[in-house]
Parts: structure tokens; C-alpha cells; sequence
């Protein structure tokens, strides 16, 4: 019962001679938050479309619930809840008559707890789908991804158009799901604040590669700006190893390092006479200081 | 009851490790208090419910915190603290194998350490007798 409910391995994807992701490896556990981070064009949304059976693999294999992602048996289809980045909405409808035809398609349909969230979330369910706005759009395409309950819902940048009142009533909504343990959320998102919230773990995507994978936990405390001040001058060569930068001005230095660990910072106060502050950085940080 | 803040570079789960120490130590958290559940200071804070879990774990095989079927988490009694050596040593396990590394690249001996560690131990022991004296 505890399998994983993604499984990606050595998973590549081209168009053509256009390399777009290659040979990632990872996986989604049952109650994991998955937060999916990258310069646009890194390759998230051919990840997702990839985890969503949407478009085969070129090479390598990703399955979900034990099966491949493009060869999905229709009960599977069922437990994955999706919202892409352009909302597929249908202009004509009203939001009601929406929610009816994707409802249709679920034998769960959970009309109950759509009503009651769409009224929590403002959402007029009269109202036409061409008249509302971005931002309602938004919140009618994250409604029609969890009425049937998925075991994993999958979001490519779906906050993109909402104000921080709707963007926390979102995430709270993602806690909600998350709390029982047994489903799965993956979702993509330029605002690395809210990943940093919410994601247990996180992928960074770079260069249509997996560049760093993990929990935010490690990542946190592996990745740490360190301030090296001393009395006098110091050495041009200070063996910090691992640095993603550094800067040497006088008796004072600066660097940004990875793989750090409390052994790394008794071997630099031994191995130097300075002052070594240890500062924790953001997410965002870590993620500019990876893209210097 | 706590303050967390996910943008900072600690860890939710250390933060709230660290305030639930803090406020046990300090009396701030009396014992029998009733802890939020898991689920609710998830949602409160907006923070992923995995990190408030473990922090939760790590406050049990402490001792601070003790779990009760069905019921909310509460602080635990002196006597159940007292009572699980095993489990305090899993808690300090990491920090005794990062001294050991340490030592060990830095080229010093056991003897060494142990010395030194009971020279610290005794001066912290004695600073913080000092500053509570000096305190009342």
C-alpha cells in the first residue's frame, strides 16, 4: 500500500533533435508535496505532461500507480487530478454547466464539497465562463481537478493569476488534501515562496535536467551563505570547497556553498583565524545563487 | 502559540522544534497543555503537515511530547521525560557522530575530546549557575 505513486527513471523527451528533458530520476511517495522549480524553459511542463501520460517518453520510463503514464488504464486516469497552465475552459458555459460536464466523467464526483468550495472561494456559479476574470478562471480550473478526489494532482503553475487572498485559500485547500498522508501533489510555480510552504520535497529543473532533488529540509541546510571575517588579509585559497560563489575582499569573504555539514564548518574554523558566520538563505536565494 | 516562518532559512520543522523546547523549558507549555493537532496548525500556518508531523516525532522520542490515541499530543509529565534514556540518545547519536568525524579529521584523539568536552560541559554549567544566581 505504501508504492510509490510516480516513478520516473532516467526519463528523456525530445521533439525531434530538441532535447527537452533529460534522464531524470525521481520519484512521488503517497503524501508528498512535490515542488517542481525553473527558469522558464527548463523542461516542468514536458515533466508534468510526461507524469500525466499526456505525451510518451523518448527514453527511460515513468509510471504511475505501477503503471506506464501513456499506457494508463482509465481507473488510473481517474485518480489524477490536472490544471494545466492554459485553462481549458469552455468559453459558452457557465461555471455550473462546466463543473457538470467534467463531474460527468467521474463516478466520485464530489458535488458537495465542489459547492462548498466554490461559494468559500467566490466562485458565482452562474456566471458565464467568458465573462469572469483570469483570476476566476484560475479558480474554476483548480476546482474542476478536485472534485473526484485524486490520489495525485498535478498543477502547472496554478496560481499564476490569483490575488494572496485566493492564493492562501489555495494552499490551504492543498493541506487540507495533503493531511491524510495517502494522496499526492506535484505542482510548478514561480512563486517560490508558497513552495517553500508548502513542498516537502523539491525538484529544481536546469538545463532540461533534474539538477537538484530532495527534501526542502536538506536543501535548506546544505546550501548556506558563509561570511568569513578576519583580523588581517586572508589567504587567496581558503579551501571552501563545493561553492557555487565567492567573493575574497581583504580580511573579508563571502561565499555560497553546497553540501554543507557540521563537519565542513569545524574543518573552515580550524582552518582559518576568522570570524565564520553560517546564514541560512530563502529558497528564492538558493535558487538565484544556483542560476549565477 | 507559535511563530513560523517558512521563508526564513530554518527549517519549519526546526522552528517549531526549537519554540516547543523553549516554551516546555520555560514553563510557557505546562504540562498536560493539549497541542495543536497536526492538521490545524498546518492549515493555520500554511506549512506542509509532513513538517509539523515531524517535528511532532522528534518532541516524542524526546520526551517532551506525549501521544495519545484519538486525542490531541500534550506536554509530557516530568516522570515519562525521565523516563526514555534510549530515546534521548537517539537524539544526540548525530551530534555524537559529527564530534567523532570532526575529531577524527582534525587528527585528535579520544582523550582529547573527552577532555575537552568535560572542561566545556563544567564552564557552561558553571555560566548558567552564575546567570540564573545573578538573574533572581
Amino acid at each position: 500500500m505504501n508504492h510509490p505513486h510516480v516513478v520516473a527513471q532516467q526519463l528523456s523527451k525530445s521533439f525531434g533533435k530538441h532535447e527537452v528533458l533529460r534522464e531524470v530520476t525521481a520519484e512521488v511517495a503517497p503524501g508528498d508535496i512535490v515542488g517542481v522549480l525553473g527558469k522558464n524553459g527548463a523542461g516542468k511542463t514536458t515533466l508534468l505532461e510526461l507524469m500525466l501520460g499526456f505525451t510518451p517518453a523518448t527514453s527511460g520510463a515513468i509510471q504511475i500507480f505501477g503503471q506506464d503514464s501513456f499506457k494508463m488504464t482509465n481507473d488510473s486516469k481517474s485518480r489524477v487530478g490536472f490544471v494545466p497552465q492554459q485553462d481549458e475552459l469552455i468559453n459558452q458555459l457557465t461555471a455550473h454547466d462546466q463543473l457538470r460536464v467534467i463531474g460527468s466523467f467521474y463516478r466520485n464526483w464530489d458535488s458537495v464539497f465542489i459547492e462548498k468550495l466554490s461559494s468559500a472561494w467566490e466562485i458565482d456559479l452562474k456566471e458565464r465562463i467568458r465573462n469572469m476574470s483570469v483570476g476566476q478562471r484560475q479558480k474554476l480550473s483548480i476546482l474542476l481537478s478536485l472534485g473526484h478526489h485524486p490520489d495525485l494532482l498535478v498543477l502547472d503553475e496554478p496560481v499564476a493569476s490569483l490575488d494572496p487572498v485566493a492564493r492562501r485559500q489555495f494552499l490551504e485547500q492543498i493541506i487540507e488534501i495533503s493531511a491524510d498522508g495517502r494522496r499526492a501533489v506535484v505542482f510548478s510555480s514561480h512563486i517560490v515562496s508558497d513552495i517553500e510552504r508548502l513542498a516537502n520535497k523539491i525538484w529544481i529543473l536546469k538545463d532540461q535536467r533534474l539538477f537538484w532533488s530532495g527534501e526542502i529540509d536538506s536543501l535548506k541546510e546544505s546550501v548556506v551563505r558563509i561570511h568569513i571575517r578576519g583580523k588581517a588579509p586572508l589567504p587567496k585559497d581558503l579551501g571552501i570547497p563545493n561553492a557555487y560563489s565567492f567573493s575574497l575582499d581583504g580580511a573579508y569573504a563571502v561565499a555560497v556553498v553546497r553540501d554543507w555539514t557540521p563537519a565542513s564548518h569545524s574543518r573552515l574554523v580550524n582552518g582559518v583565524d576568522a570570524d565564520v558566520e553560517v546564514q541560512s538563505l530563502t529558497l528564492e536565494e538558493i535558487f538565484l545563487e544556483m542560476h549565477r | 502559540m507559535f511563530t513560523l516562518n517558512p521563508h526564513s532559512g530554518v527549517p519549519i520543522y526546526r522552528q517549531l522544534l526549537d519554540q516547543v523546547r523553549r516554551m516546555v523549558a520555560g514553563g510557557q507549555l505546562a504540562v498536560g497543555t493539549e497541542l495543536p493537532s497536526i492538521r490545524d496548525l498546518a492549515v493555520k500556518h500554511a506549512v506542509n503537515p509532513m513538517t509539523v508531523s515531524k517535528a511532532y516525532s522528534m518532541l516524542e522520542a524526546e520526551g517532551l511530547l506525549e501521544r495519545h490515541r484519538g486525542k490531541p499530543m500534550t506536554v509530557a509529565g516530568r516522570s515519562r521525560i525521565q523516563s526514555l534514556p534510549v530515546k534521548r540518545f537517539q537524539q544526540l547519536d548525530p551530534h555524537i557522530n559529527d564530534l567523532i568525524l570532526a575529531a577524527h579529521q582534525l587528527q585528535l584523539s579520544q582523550a582529547e575530546v573527552i577532555k575537552e568536552l568535560k572542561s566545556k560541559w563544567e564552564s557552561m554549567d558553571e555560566s548558567s549557575t552564575r546567570r540564573r544566581a545573578a538573574a533572581k
